[in-house]
């Protein structure tokens, strides 16, 4: 009786926070299709604000740049979380720990924090301006996190045997990376690539500071907020939201069946 | 051996330098430029403290700083007392969906904060959906959601709530849920058994969890912006402010120097409190298995 009602309890927490986290999202997909976004009930539906959102020749620059910072700060995050992660648990030698704790920092430290302080070291002590480039520089640095967390958690059921066999026939260990250990954890790399672009791709506060007046998609994002509502921004958020989503269905897909064929361990 | 070490610098080094020159060192740097002058734009190095002691002399800055404390404080608190039944729920019985049901609480994260505040602005704000369906069906707004402390508080913990859900699973996927059937066989109702067994022996998922909302929950700026109404600033909108349109860097530096020794010391609280590490929960590895 006792035990019922405490797994009652969770379900209905579980369920209460979906629709926590989906009832704003879900809300704003709608009025993004809606003529009004105050109360649009009984719906009237319209595409009329993705097609203003399509003719908007500043969210096209943004887009662009959004794109840029994203892919850049993806392929340097990508690459040195994934050499990391295989050092630290493939070698396991002393002081993995201390630098494990040093990809991790990151996620301890505020964004904003982050974002002036490359902003000042770049410009007084290197004379950089904020351009695409040190955009890019400061994302990785907490993006390289995510993706050696998302790495970390996957690789972590990787058998190294594998690369020893591979080594004791003769292979170099460039080509042991290449053909045995690399087909088989591609999938747990390119989700941290996916991950480490979406969250550059979508971060206002770090290339906010590091990119003067360069806009972006959050940035044009936060500009629109502030003039009150704009449902264009509304459809943006939607598109958004959507590429987020397939994004995220596909890594799931893959490490579905990237785990599968890693699991060979037990 | 000899060979293990050069391979793991090899692989871990470019990594480590990328980090230690474009996160740290600038880190170092606002340090440094905390005792430095501002003067139209441009930061001169005669070094000082007055920085600091505005800070600690301006009453405003101190109560900002207070407020921005509370808020990081009752948001963490609630997100731990949110995410735990859901984290243990989605760990032990997920069963094959544990994947899925998690993902579905970290995926919202990856769009953003500015999108994520805008959504929670047309439920919360004035104009946003529970108040437009309360009026409409003859009740009165919730004037509290609209512009107040309140509704940053909300959209903090809608930012921030899906990494102490991640922090707990990570925690209890290392848990020997046997145990709990040993309390109940001893007797153990299942409140006393979590209290007993399951917290003390998760107890840096929790620790970890509330680390990582507290900190960006203490520098939030653009939540409180946009949901907190005029009266609503917090301590990351007026250290964002010395970044704009007054150009007073020396100052600001000073601010995130403040932020970022109270993050430091709030770890390092939290670390002292998990203890013994062996018993807490923490995998050092990081494996899942």
């Amino acid at each position: 009786m006792f035990r019922n009602l405490s797994i009652t309890l969770q379900i209905v927490m579980l369920v209460a926070l979906y629709i926590f986290l989906y009832m704003p999202i879900l809300y704003i997909v709608y009025v993004s299709m809606q003529t009004t976004a105050i109360w649009p009930f009984p719906p009237d539906f319209t595409g009329e604000h993705y097609v203003n959102l399509w003719h908007a020749t500043d969210y096209h620059t943004g887009f662009r740049n959004s794109l840029i910072i994203g892919i850049g700060t993806g392929m340097i995050s990508s690459v040195i979380a994934t050499m990391a992660v295989i050092g630290i648990l493939k070698y396991r030698v002393k002081g993995s720990k201390l630098i494990a704790g040093l990809f991790l920092s990151p996620l301890f430290i505020a964004h904003i924090l982050i974002g002036i302080s490359s902003l000042m070291f770049n410009k007084t002590l290197l004379g950089l301006p904020g351009n695409l480039f040190s955009a890019i520089i400061a994302n990785a640095t907490y993006a390289t996190a995510f993706a050696f967390l998302v790495l970390l958690a996957q690789l972590a059921r990787y058998d190294w045997r594998l690369d020893e066999a591979a080594m004791v026939f003769g292979a170099t260990p460039r080509r042991t990376f290449r053909e045995i250990t690399l087909p088989l954890v591609w999938p747990a790399i390119f989700g941290a690539f996916i991950v480490s672009f979406l969250l550059a791709f979508n971060n206002l506060e770090i290339s906010f500071y590091n990119l003067g007046a360069t806009p972006t998609l959050p940035t044009l994002a936060w500009g629109s907020l502030r003039h009150g509502i704009s449902q264009e921004l509304y459809a943006l958020a939607a598109l958004i939201n959507a590429a987020v989503f397939s994004f995220l269905g596909l890594l799931y897909i893959l490490i579905r069946s990237g785990v599968i064929r890693m699991d060979f361990k037990d | 051996m000899k060979n293990n070490r050069l391979f793991f610098w090899v692989l871990t080094g470019p990594g480590t330098a990328f980090l230690l020159l474009f996160l740290i060192l600038p880190l170092m740097s606002i340090v440094v430029f905390s005792f430095w002058r501002t003067e139209s734009y441009h930061l001169y190095a005669d070094w000082n403290l007055d920085n600091y002691r505005v800070l600690a002399t301006n009453p405003s800055y101190v109560t900002f700083l207070l407020r921005s404390l509370f808020m990081a404080s009752v948001v963490s608190f609630v997100s731990l007392v949110v995410a735990w039944p859901v984290a243990f729920f989605i760990t032990r019985y997920g069963g094959q969906f544990k994947i899925i049901l998690l993902l579905l609480t970290s995926t919202p994260f990856l769009t953003g904060e500015i999108l994520r505040v805008t959504a929670m602005q047309q439920i919360l704000g004035p104009i946003g959906l529970i108040n437009m369906a309360l009026t409409t069906f003859g009740f009165d707004p919730v004037t509290a959601l609209m512009y107040s402390k309140t509704a940053t508080a909300i959209g903090l913990i809608y930012l921030w709530l899906p990494f102490m859900v991640l922090a707990i699973h990570l925690s209890l996927l290392n848990f020997d849920f046997e145990l709990l059937q040993v309390a109940k066989v001893n007797g153990a109702r299942p409140l006393r058994a979590f209290w007993e067994v399951t917290w003390p022996l998760n107890r840096a998922g929790s620790a970890i969890g509330v680390v990582l909302v507290f900190i960006p929950t203490l520098a939030s700026s653009i939540t409180s912006k946009f949901l907190g109404g005029p009266n609503g600033a917090l301590f990351g909108n007026i250290l964002a402010h010395q970044f704009g349109s007054t150009g007073t860097w020396a100052l600001g530096s000073a601010m995130g120097v403040v932020l970022f020794v109270i993050s430091l010391l709030v770890l390092y609280i939290v670390w002292k409190s998990i203890g013994d590490l062996n018993r807490s929960g923490i995998t050092i590895k990081g494996g899942a298995e």
